[in-house]
């Protein structure tokens, strides 16, 4: 009886319990939105939401990361660290005992122990996987303080922190294969894309035989299997011998699509062994049946109702709303850049794959808002940065990839994409309430990619550099063609750049009492180098990692200089590889036309808020601190001695 | 099977009427009470009830002598192929009223699939039709096959034919929720298929279909007409039942209910199970 009555007392307890805040905080964030050009559009009367908070709170522009790159930029906000603190200097990293380059923010390791019966091997052990972002996230600290956070597709947080009361991944998140997106495309047209190095995706030749292509999705290695063996999942394409409209069956789904149609989201399975699946989902889009078959898929996703690894918090928050508002792109960086880049998707077609990825994240977002009730809605948009990455050029015709037969077509498409970022703050502002705080910030601005600098080339020029073999015509990068023994300094990433020291690197020469003098040296050269093309710097700052980062733990994996573009040039994608490559400073003749990984000076973020901050943020750095001081929390994010 | 499915049809219909605005598991809950009685009832009458309860009590012995004699090991042996030995009979004097309940069972599930297999055609969302042609069908050209649908369907695209597997499918887009038919003309023979778009707990036909053994698993629909048509099916979405929060296919709940409530009821109807 005395047990049943401490039971309904704990119970009674439990239901009136008020919640810590009632405080409700909205941060959308607004991945690579430029301030420059917010604040002409703003000033055109094009963005009155925007203006709305400029005039009721603020509107101001935000100092990004050094470098200006995006898991750099968000791990800024998310810790209230720079690089030296929270260990992500940049999208590669390299392991100095290997000189082998690695995806910088997440660590993905295979099981450990094996049995081998036969071709099978069973794994002893688990694999795992890590989030090798360092530090206390700034949502951490709210919840330790009784605050409610949702943090929906927080770039550089995969795995989720499992910090959040509820928690979704954003850009950081692979596709079912453990890359950043590889898409497929199925043709029968005979080397359409014979000799060309394809990144980023895959090309199949298939035949057709009585109007029927039979055809596979490719996942990631077997794991059960000792001969390296990709897991496939085949699908069956029925082409209709008159009209331009096929049938696709893909495991137990069927569907139809016409030409130039995208698919919805198609379910798939990739048998392992006879008891173990992986479950994946994707989209197709059928460009042509006839005279040549042209089928594009997507990159395998997660099935977020069963997803192969965990990309949210709780482990069922992904499946509840993919219930919700349908199944979504959960691959980190849903609008297929590199489909576009390398002209297996047109303009077009590209615009309408980024239009449906754009779709689910509002839908969602309208899902995700209607059922916010209490402390912080953090939700990340993408879409900006990533069509704007292909897509700048068409607001510049001088650029040297503007393509005068088809980018006419498309002036303004940018700026449209800034009223849509517009209308869904209007959105948020009608449906938030009237204590809600709004905050929109983006991590970095943009401007035009014109020039590109292939910085392991100028090494190599300058003597600092040395390769194996000076007339290599096509260098396949990962320092293959690099001569270590003559070798001072190498770049890898976008920005870095690092010494080959004596003790650390797997092959050093530079004694570590030499390092100081040379990154000066290095740096005063790299600040002198003049692009002839437009008599201008092509570089305009350079740092020592110990000069500009304040925080400390991580330094020492970053690179010893990060080099700061003049804007309009950016780090060649080759030498970020590892390339060295014979040319310095070149057109940039990709698809991939503007960019933002640069001096980071010249591509400030957004900070606008619908009332003015409590504690003023100048920086990402600062934003998250400032969040926290709206729920009354004066704290460092990160521990110190006073406050732990 | 016509002659049975037809009344089944209409009684599953009535029967489940009252509680199609429900949650799935409300009427499902029902129908495994009713099962459970049923089967009691059967079982009373078609099996050796005395049998029944003496080897049961044979085996009780049997466990009882393996616990009372736990440090003799020949004696543990010899228990459980005693054991095993009345379970068999338990399973011969069970054989009976298998044989009686089995069949009606098949029935109800065949009857209780279309009602809680699937979820109805949504609003917006594409569906297929696909229509097998019988074996004797032309490859050479593409059959003048025409679908018609009502208003409130919309044909999405032109059909597919597969000459090798002689099936036409078509895309359909629901515009408004109702019950439709859908209208298949080939060769001067024109066949109907249901198509609905209605959610709640009714029935629905995913194909329709001619022969005695198909008819038997697809009774939801009168079978199609002799003709060259074999089978018309329309893609309704696969569903689960919802309990507690998890989403459990309909025979997991409806078989665990069903022997809840024959377990629990037992006593009361004086059977011996």
């Amino acid at each position: 009886m005395r047990r049943a009555l401490a039971l309904a007392l704990l119970f009674a307890a439990g239901c009136s319990r008020e919640p810590a805040s009632e405080k409700r905080l909205i941060v959308l964030g607004f991945d690579g939105m430029d301030h420059a050009l917010t604040k002409e559009l703003m000033e055109a009367g094009r963005l009155p939401n925007f203006s709305r908070l400029a005039e009721a709170g603020s509107f101001q522009a935000l100092e990004t990361s050094v470098p200006p790159q995006s898991p750099v930029a968000w791990s800024n906000f998310i810790t209230g660290m720079d690089s030296g603190g929270h260990g992500i200097f940049d999208f590669l990293h390299r392991d100095p005992e290997t000189m082998v380059p690695y995806l910088s923010t997440t660590d993905v390791s295979g099981g450990g122990t094996t049995i081998e019966v036969g071709g099978y091997q069973f794994p002893l052990s688990g694999g795992s996987i890590e989030l090798l972002r360092k530090g206390r996230t700034f949502w951490e600290v709210l919840e330790n303080h009784g605050v409610e956070t949702t943090i929906i597709r927080m770039p550089a947080n995969f795995p989720p922190s499992g910090t959040a009361t509820r928690e979704l991944t954003g850009m950081g998140t692979p596709d079912l294969p453990g890359t950043i997106g590889t898409f497929s495309f199925y043709t029968s047209k005979l080397f359409a894309f014979a000799g060309q190095d394809i990144s980023g995706g895959e090309v199949y030749e298939v035949d057709i035989f009585d109007n029927v292509v039979e055809a596979a999705l490719y996942g990631p290695d077997n794991p059960f299997l000792v001969e390296t063996e990709k897991v496939t999942s085949p699908f069956t394409v029925y082409l209709d011998p008159v009209d331009p409209v096929a049938k696709i069956v893909a495991g137990a789904e069927e569907l139809i699509l016409r030409e130039g149609e995208w698919s919805e989201w198609v379910t798939v399975e990739f048998p392992l062994i006879p008891t173990q699946t992986l479950a994946g989902m994707v989209r197709f889009y059928l460009r042509s049946v006839r005279p040549d078959f042209e089928l594009y898929a997507s990159p395998v996703n997660f099935d977020p109702m069963a997803p192969p690894l965990p990309i949210s918090t709780p482990g069922g928050y992904a499946a509840e709303l993919a219930r919700a508002t349908g199944r979504f792109y959960t691959q980190g960086m849903p609008e297929d850049t590199k489909a576009i880049e390398q002209g297996v998707l047109t303009t077009e077609e590209f615009l309408a794959q980024a239009e449906i990825a754009g779709r689910e994240i509002r839908e969602q977002y309208r899902y995700v808002l209607d059922r916010f009730q209490t402390g912080l809605l953090f939700y990340y948009v993408g879409n900006v940065d990533q069509v704007s990455h292909v897509m700048w050029k068409v607001r510049e015709p001088d650029h040297p990839e503007y393509d005068p037969e088809v980018d006419p077509e498309y002036e303004g498409l940018i700026e449209d994409l800034y009223v849509g970022l517009d209308e869904m703050v209007g959105y948020t502002l009608d449906h938030m309430g009237e204590d809600t705080t709004l905050v929109v910030m983006s991590d970095h601005g943009f401007t035009s990619f014109r020039r590109s600098f292939h910085l392991n080339a100028w090494l190599a020029h300058k003597g600092y550099l040395a390769v194996k073999n000076p007339d290599l015509e096509n260098d396949p990068g990962l320092f293959v063609n690099v001569d270590w023994t003559g070798t001072r300094a190498y770049g890898v990433g976008l920005n870095a750049l690092y010494v080959n020291l004596r003790g650390r690197e797997k092959n050093g020469i530079v004694a570590p009492e030499k390092r100081e003098a040379l990154m000066d040296e290095i740096a005063e050269q790299l600040l002198g180098e003049i692009d002839p093309a437009t008599g201008l710097p092509a570089v305009t700052k350079m740092y020592k990692r110990e000069e500009v980062y304040r925080d400390r733990g991580e330094l020492e994996i970053g690179p010893d200089l990060i080099v700061g573009y003049a804007k309009g040039t950016r780090g060649s994608g080759r030498s970020a590889l590892g390339a060295v490559g014979k040319e310095i400073i070149t057109d940039n003749l990709d698809e991939w036309s503007g960019d933002h990984e640069m001096d980071h000076e010249t591509v400030p973020g957004v900070l606008l808020t619908s009332r003015p901050l409590k504690r003023p943020a100048s920086s990402l750095k600062e934003l998250g601190r400032s969040i926290l001081v709206e729920f009354g929390i004066d704290e460092p994010i990160q521990p110190t001695e006073e406050t732990e | 099977m016509s002659l049975i499915n037809a009344p089944l049809r209409v009684l599953f219909d009535i029967v489940l009427a009252p509680f199609s605005d429900w949650p799935p598991l409300v009427g499902l809950t029902l129908i495994s009470l009713l099962t459970a009685v049923g089967l009691l009832v059967v079982f009373k009458h078609t099996s050796n009830q005395k049998a029944l309860d003496a080897v049961k009590r044979k085996i009780h012995a049997g466990l009882f002598e393996i616990r009372l004699f736990n440090d003799d090991f020949r004696q543990i042996v010899r228990s459980q192929l005693e054991i095993l030995r009345h379970n068999l009979s338990y399973l011969r004097h069970s054989s009976v009223p298998l044989v009686w309940t089995l069949p009606p069972l098949v029935l109800v599930i065949a009857q209780l699939q279309f009602h809680y297999g699937y979820e109805g055609l949504a609003v917006g969302k594409p569906a297929l039709v696909k229509v097998e042609l019988g074996s004797g069908h032309s490859t050479d050209s593409k059959p003048a096959m025409v679908l018609t649908t009502p208003d409130g369907i919309r044909v999405d695209t032109p059909a597919v034919w597969i000459p090798s597997l002689g099936e036409m499918t078509w895309r359909i887009v629901p515009e408004v929720p109702g019950d439709y038919e859908l209208s298949i003309m080939n060769r001067g023979e024109t066949v109907t298929k249901t198509a609905r778009v209605v959610s709640g707990t009714v029935r629905r036909s995913p194909v329709r279909v001619r022969g005695f053994l198909d008819e038997l698993l697809y009774p939801a629909e009168p079978p199609v007409p002799a003709g060259e048509i074999q089978a018309i099916h329309v893609s309704y979405p696969e569903t689960n039942v919802s309990v507690f929060g998890f989403e459990l296919h309909w025979m997991i709940v409806y078989f665990v209910l069903s022997i809840v409530f024959a377990f629990v009821l037992r006593g009361p109807f004086g059977v011996t199970i």
